[in-house]
């Protein structure tokens, strides 16, 4: 039996046809059908006003965009033997501005999406605090996101679609008030995070070994994990178990595991395949069901995002969690949690780094118009995974610009008797609400996946 | 008594979601009144319990926002099988207000500059108003890329209290569109004595001359309001790139372009000779407080 169901409450729609045997899925197909263009609409645009593009791309991840357009400029400078030096503090503002949007992204989609639809699963009424727009908890969690996201705005203007990244630095030159405010709301989300999310204090939680850690505690990942475990959400949802991060941070290492072994990854080894996706001015052939792309290393399909982030950067209570339970639903999400807790633990420490002394932007020396034909690469970690950007330039005119979002590495279709990553997770499923948990539990954006 | 909650019926079409966000992003406080005054019946995004079919059954709807640029064009664009176009003809009949939300909305926005579908346009160019028989005020346009979350909130609340907004030329509330971006931002008095940033990266200097800023050319009161009462872009450092205007974007937003050495477009409603005869004289005031670090 052939089923078709619409997927919403993730950013924009898709289509999940499955396949059902005696209950379960045995084939799955998750389906984008909305295309906006973004690369097209690049092609020959100047090369700066790719700094208010890009962002667009997504609402909810614009400032990793910016990130990376900003940084594939400055490696045209790189190419050319003319690097530009970035200060300390441009680098600290450009990296706590992306982690504050990722603090925001995990917030709204752990109260937003997830809880609302685990807790449907249950009958008992303690988690109707987790209902969509009445319940407590959802409105808590919109609280924080909200109150999170200003610290972001305290330097770069508002939220989303600011574009104070550029090559060279940043625009905004905070004062010490300004790096007290943004530590304060902070705090409000840490405060947020101890009380709601752990029901404990963050010092314990980075104690923690096991699950049974939270078994006496209140907080919404006590519950989270409780519906998980009678849901079978501890079991369902594995997909390759193969992990890739394409770049580094303060808390994030870069490679890829395959089981055990962490290995360097070489980004010239990435590629994208369009083999069951549409394709631009050319009639839709019979295996063509998605807009989405496939993105692959060395041939082969990787999972990115949290879980991977985690795994790589060898972060104790996941790395415990995956031994146990593999890459399943219930890791995934706590490992997106267990992220969302630590961004918030270093963001602090970063922005009392920052030295307002020097120098927020160095102007280049060079202007990109006189650079001729060059091209830029730069890859940066979104709240969703590894984001890719790869530009072209010709007197700083764009004639390619390529993006790879983390989403078409974990949504895209299989190719060549392959599964997707998250087509391979859904399959097993016994049912359409557990498939829509599993497909949102890689934090599904279909604005990033086909933009 | 209780009272009557004006349904709010969110749509999407060609979007990046980013005026959800900034939705979502509202303060608490405000978003907890919108919550409690409004029945936020659907949005795509965060509703859990209505579907799109229960739209489609409602026989009236208060609020219809739309987030997003429309077209015919089902090859790149459809929400649940129909073409964007053909499902908002039919839910726009039912709606009492019709709100563009963001400049997608309102005039295609980004998404129009994707020539490949030639078919992208704003809400109010594909409905017919004379169809419209329940609608109480002309469409109205609150761009902006993306818009404050106050400003949907002070339309939702001032139209639920007093029916009727006044709009502009354009059909946007004069309410937030009367003035310029240009005004309230910090930089103003940099702005008058024409004294400009020394480069990107200062909180000393305007952004006019050399960075692009369109503050003094682009109506929008986010200098007076600030989003969420933390900031502004310009006032952080970031030009105004004209983001509530129907040109949005245009080409070389971050830098200003001239006519030998002098910006080739000058602040709304001014001569532009005479503003070069004041920039002239503005230039010749030396003001040392006006050109040293603001904290040494
Ligand atoms: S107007 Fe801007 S913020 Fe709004 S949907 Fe369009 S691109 Fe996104
Ligand atoms: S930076 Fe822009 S908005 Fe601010 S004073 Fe200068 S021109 Fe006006």
């Amino acid at each position: 039996m052939k089923t078709l169901n619409i997927v919403e409450r993730i950013e924009g729609e898709a289509k999940l046809v499955c396949n059902w045997e005696d209950e379960k899925i045995t084939d799955a197909q998750i389906q984008f059908l909305n295309f906006r263009g973004f690369e097209y609409i690049l092609k020959d645009k100047p090369a700066l006003d790719a700094l208010v593009y890009t962002p667009r791309i997504c609402g909810i991840c614009g400032q990793a965009h910016l990130k990376a357009t900003a940084q594939a400029l400055e490696n045209i400078y790189e190419s050319v033997n003319e690097p530009l030096y970035i200060t300390d503090k441009a680098k600290l503002l450009r990296e706590i501005g992306l982690n504050i949007e990722i603090i925001d992204s995990h917030i709204k989609w752990f109260y937003l999406f997830i809880m609302p639809d685990i807790a449907k699963l249950s009958k008992d009424e303690k988690y109707l605090k987790y209902e969509a727009i009445k319940g407590e908890s959802w409105r808590k969690g919109t609280y924080a996101a909200s109150e999170s996201i200003k610290a972001l705005a305290v330097f770069a203007g508002q939220w989303p679609h600011t574009s104070y990244m550029l090559p060279g630095g940043v625009m905004s030159d905070p004062t010490l008030f300004d790096i007290m405010t943004m530590q304060n709301y902070m705090d409000q989300t840490l405060h947020f995070i101890e009380k709601e999310l752990i029901g404990d204090e963050i010092e314990n939680y980075f104690n923690f070994n096991n699950i049974s850690d939270f078994d006496s505690l209140n907080g919404a990942l006590s519950d989270f994990i409780k519906l998980c475990l009678e849901n079978d959400f501890h079991n369902l949802g594995k997909s390759y178990n193969s992990h890739i991060v394409l770049s580094k941070n303060y808390l994030f290492e870069s490679g890829r595991i395959e089981i055990k072994n962490r290995q360097s990854v070489d980004l010239s080894l990435v590629k994208e395949e369009d083999i069951n996706s549409f394709k631009m001015n050319e009639p839709r052939r019979d295996n063509e069901y998605t807009w989405a792309k496939t993105a692959l290393y060395n041939d082969k399909p990787y999972e990115t995002g949290p879980l991977s982030r985690a795994l790589i950067s060898n972060r104790k209570l996941i790395k415990n969690m995956h031994k146990e339970y593999n890459d399943s639903v219930l890791t995934r999400v706590m490992a997106r949690m267990d992220e969302l807790i630590y961004l918030v633990f270093i963001t602090k420490k970063l922005i009392k780094q920052v030295d307002i002394s020097q120098d927020s932007f160095i102007p280049p020396k060079l202007s990109l118009k006189d650079i001729g034909t060059a091209t830029g690469i730069s890859a940066v970690e979104a709240a969703r995974g590894s984001l890719l950007h790869k530009v072209t330039l010709e007197n700083s005119i764009i004639k390619n610009y390529d993006v790879i979002t983390p989403s078409v590495w974990n949504l895209g279709p299989g190719i060549n008797e392959k599964y997707g990553i998250a087509q391979k997770a859904i399959i097993g499923a016994n049912s359409l609400e557990k498939a829509y948990i599993i497909l949102r539990s890689f934090d599904v954006c279909s604005v990033c996946t086909t933009h | 008594m209780r009272q009557h909650k004006p349904k709010i019926v969110w749509l999407q079409a060609i979007t990046c979601n980013g005026n959800t966000h900034s939705l979502l992003s509202s303060n608490p406080s405000r978003f907890e009144l919108l919550l409690n005054s409004f029945n936020f019946f659907y949005h795509p995004s965060i509703t859990t319990e209505n579907s799109l079919e229960d739209v489609l059954n409602l026989k009236e709807i208060d609020f219809l926002l739309l987030e997003g640029a429309v077209t015919s064009n089902k090859q790149f664009y459809q929400i649940s099988d129909n073409s964007i176009n053909d499902l908002l003809k039919k839910v726009s009949k039912k709606a009492k207000y019709i709100i563009s939300v963001g400049s997608c909305a309102s005039y295609g926005g980004i998404h129009a500059k994707f020539e490949q579908n030639s078919d992208i346009k704003g809400l109010q160019d594909i409905l017919n108003v004379w169809e419209l028989k329940k609608l109480k005020q002309p469409i109205i346009n609150l761009t902006g890329c993306p818009v404050h979350p106050e400003w949907i909130l002070q339309t939702l609340f001032t139209l639920k209290e007093f029916g009727k907004i006044g709009l502009d030329m354009q059909g946007r509330p004069k309410d937030i569109y009367f003035g310029l971006a240009h005004h309230g931002c910090t930089r103003n008095e940099y702005f008058e004595w024409k004294i400009e940033a020394k480069s990107f990266g200062h909180k000393e200097g305007c952004l006019f001359y050399e960075e692009g800023c369109r503050g003094p050319m682009t109506h929008s009161n986010c200098n007076r309001i600030l989003w969420n009462d933390v900031n502004t872009k310009t006032r952080a450092g970031m030009p105004c790139i004209g983001c509530t205007e129907f040109d949005f974007p245009r080409d070389n937003m971050l830098e200003t372009k001239k006519n030998i050495g002098i910006p080739s477009e000058v602040p709304l409603g001014i001569n532009k000779r005479a503003y070069l005869t004041i920039t002239g004289v503005a230039k010749t005031f030396k003001i040392d407080r006006l050109n040293k670090k603001l904290i040494e």
